[in-house]
């Protein structure tokens, strides 16, 4: 029987390997190219004002940053609310550097690639150091470690002389082959980066779960002890997870710093941490299609809060920002309310279009 | 010396502040196993409750103090009843997060009235002159918000310990079917739990206001550095968050008055508890009085 490779009407694997390819079909792979054709050429044809660029890079640096917290909340059942601190890791190490070398040091503007790296490894290693006490504890404990860094880290930045005091340090404009990367040019040179790094970390992490080392992370969250039985250690696997998890915000952190050419205190608050959990779960926990829809669907929110803040400016007279009421307000609605009614996410939405069009025109 | 003292007086003022603030935590974790990250907003709304009523709307302070415990016991069960309600049976991990998800909530409802930006402070009460002991001195505010701090804390002791609502609760954190099966209803049980710790929470912030003021962010820094405490008390014991509070008042006043300005070292008070949490949570993760559950990792 040769199975056919376009159309699957239901799961006929007659091998492993088979059940564990990325595209199952060849018409995923065709949307998939399809798809990134359209990212990677759209902004040759359309100009979009830097103030929009910066939003839409802002979501692919949230995706690589959810990247990591749905290894670590969806698929290794670990809560995390102080992951924007992880971001503010990354971050720190390249302003760091920039402290210590000057801002236009050769090492941040022509080596950039390695100092992404360097800050996702510093990232992951402090990841590990929190996720510590998960050698001795249930994970229900761990929600508190990762607050603790939070504040620890909060109190790091806003206290020692080294970072400014929180204050902005600056990071320099990069050099590509063509030369130094000016104004005009930079959100949009950005936009390729890390579309480009998007997609190698978002293709890492579908391989990795296929490896032994990414499915213990779902064995661990699903039965510590039967994983246990299975020679997997429960302890470590979690540690693993918690550095995985600070790799990618080590990395969305760097990005960030890079972006926005300056690192400061406020984008690393516990406001920023619940939003990234927002994202995880609004996108769907355990999914990597999740953690690509979840930070799209809570940016947009946001500047819809931001719009309607600006509109609803004129009833709240008494308060300065109404930005800052909203916002909180929204995404703990959305976290909320996506829990009680679509705990699986906006990816369930996305796998019940697909198993409907899988069997059309049949209904089952 | 007295520079000492006065750093243990207020070390104790702090410190039972804290334990008060934990004991509502405690009490939600003991009967429902739900982290309830929301219980600092829970604490800010009860000050603001009571400051609304003292200066808007005119009420004497005391009654005022009492009605916002009243009211934020109501808010704290319907809380209960609209969101945890449905997910009691759902996995803990997405109960936890829903906790999170309301503590931005609050945050954003808080953000909406005058409180969020602006600071206030109660009308003085009390007599403005503090008493003097040993070199070392205590305002009247201070002074009675522990004496209601104890007064309370004895109160719920006894609650848990002896009357009936209390031994059902402890009955349904030991084990639910067991306590179902002897006519409890569990439900109800967890809707008292939050409503007696949003009342807890209630006192700990109408003191909280009356003595440092009122201002959102000390009042969220009150909320998160509940999680310190309960974890180096254990987190289902209330005998422990009473000494880990004070213990950790302590800690931040010691830290205030000898490590600050030292070394280069500053705001020490605010980073401290945290590493103390870490370093617990690796040594010794059921904290100082925390029952050692047997199954691990």
């Amino acid at each position: 029987m040769s199975e056919s490779r376009w159309l699957a009407t239901g799961n006929f694997f007659t091998s492993y390997k088979a059940e564990q390819r990325i595209f199952l079909t060849h018409i995923d792979r065709l949307v998939f190219i399809c798809f990134m054709i359209l990212l990677f050429i759209w902004p040759l044809f359309f100009k979009v004002s830097n103030r929009y660029m910066l939003v839409i890079d802002s979501i692919l640096i949230a995706i690589v940053a959810v990247y990591g917290l749905n290894l670590l909340t969806g698929f290794a059942g670990l809560i995390s609310i102080g992951h924007a601190a992880f971001v503010g890791v990354g971050a720190y190490t390249l302003a760091s550097f920039a402290h210590v070398l000057g801002t236009n040091h050769v090492l941040i503007t022509h080596w950039w690639p390695l100092m992404i790296l360097v800050s996702g490894l510093v990232g992951a290693v402090i990841g590990g150091i929190v996720g510590l006490p998960s050698l001795r504890l249930k994970h229900l404990y761990l929600v508190i470690a990762t607050l603790s860094f939070q504040m620890i880290f909060q109190w790091a930045i806003n206290f020692m002389q080294f970072f400014n005091q929180g204050q902005t340090i600056a990071i320099g404009r990069v050099f590509w082959f063509t030369g130094k990367v000016v104004r005009k040019q930079h959100y949009f040179f950005w936009y390729y980066v890390i579309l480009v790094i998007v997609v190698i970390l978002g293709f890492a992490a579908r391989n990795l779960l296929r490896t032994k080392h990414g499915r213990s992370l779902v064995a661990v969250r699903d039965n510590d002890r039967a994983a246990d039985a299975m020679g997997m250690h429960p302890g470590f696997t979690k540690v693993y997870a918690f550095a995985l998890a600070g790799f990618f915000a080590g990395v969305a952190g760097a990005l960030h710093a890079y972006l926005w050419r300056g690192v400061g205190f406020e984008s690393f608050t516990l406001h920023h941490s619940i939003s990234y959990l927002a994202m995880a779960i609004v996108g769907g926990l355990g999914t990597l299609v999740g953690s690509i829809v979840g930070p799209v669907a809570i940016l947009v929110l946001e500047l819809q809060v931001e719009h309607f803040a600006e509109w609803a400016g004129h009833f709240f007279k008494a308060i300065g920002d109404v930005a800052t009421a909203f916002r909180p307000l929204s995404f703990g609605l959305v976290i909320v309310l996506f829990l009680m009614f679509e705990p699986r996410g906006i990816a369930n939405w996305w796998r019940i279009v697909r198993s409907y069009f899988k069997l059309w025109p049949f209904r089952y | 010396m007295s520079y000492f003292l006065q750093l243990v007086i207020s070390g104790v003022v702090v410190g039972s502040i804290y334990a008060l603030s934990a004991l509502g935590f405690v009490l939600i974790y003991k009967s429902s196993r739900v982290l309830n990250i929301a219980h600092g907003q829970i604490i800010a709304s009860g000050a603001f409750i009571t400051y609304a009523l003292t200066v808007f709307m005119g009420i004497h302070i005391v009654i005022s103090f009492i009605l916002s415990m009243v009211i934020t016991f109501f808010l704290a069960m319907s809380v209960e009843r609209v969101f945890l309600r449905r997910l009691i049976g759902e996995p803990i991990i997405s109960v936890i997060m829903v906790t999170i998800g309301l503590m931005s909530i609050i945050d954003g409802l808080i953000y909406l009235t005058p409180f969020g930006s602006e600071n206030f402070s109660f009308p003085e009460f009390l007599p403005t002159t503090p008493i003097a002991f040993l070199g070392a001195s205590i305002s009247w505010t201070q002074f009675v918000g522990v004496i209601i701090t104890f007064v309370m804390i004895g109160a719920f002791t006894w609650f848990f310990k002896a009357s009936t609502i209390g031994i059902s609760m402890r009955a349904v954190s030991d084990d639910q079917f067991a306590s179902m099966s002897i006519g409890i209803s569990v439900p109800k049980v967890f809707g008292l739990a939050w409503a007696t710790a949003g009342l807890s929470a209630a006192a700990a912030g109408g003191i909280i206001g009356n003595i440092t003021g009122l201002n959102f962010n000390v009042l969220h820094s009150f909320g998160i550095i509940v999680f310190p405490v309960v974890i180096v008390g254990g987190l289902d014991s209330i005998f422990g968050a009473i000494v880990a509070g004070i213990i950790m008042g302590l800690i931040q006043q010691f830290a205030a008055g000898y490590l600050d300005g030292h070394w280069g070292l500053n705001g020490t008070a605010d980073v401290l508890p945290y590493i103390i949490l870490l370093i617990i949570l690796l040594f010794k993760p059921h904290g100082l009085f925390g029952i050692h559950e047997i199954e691990r990792v």
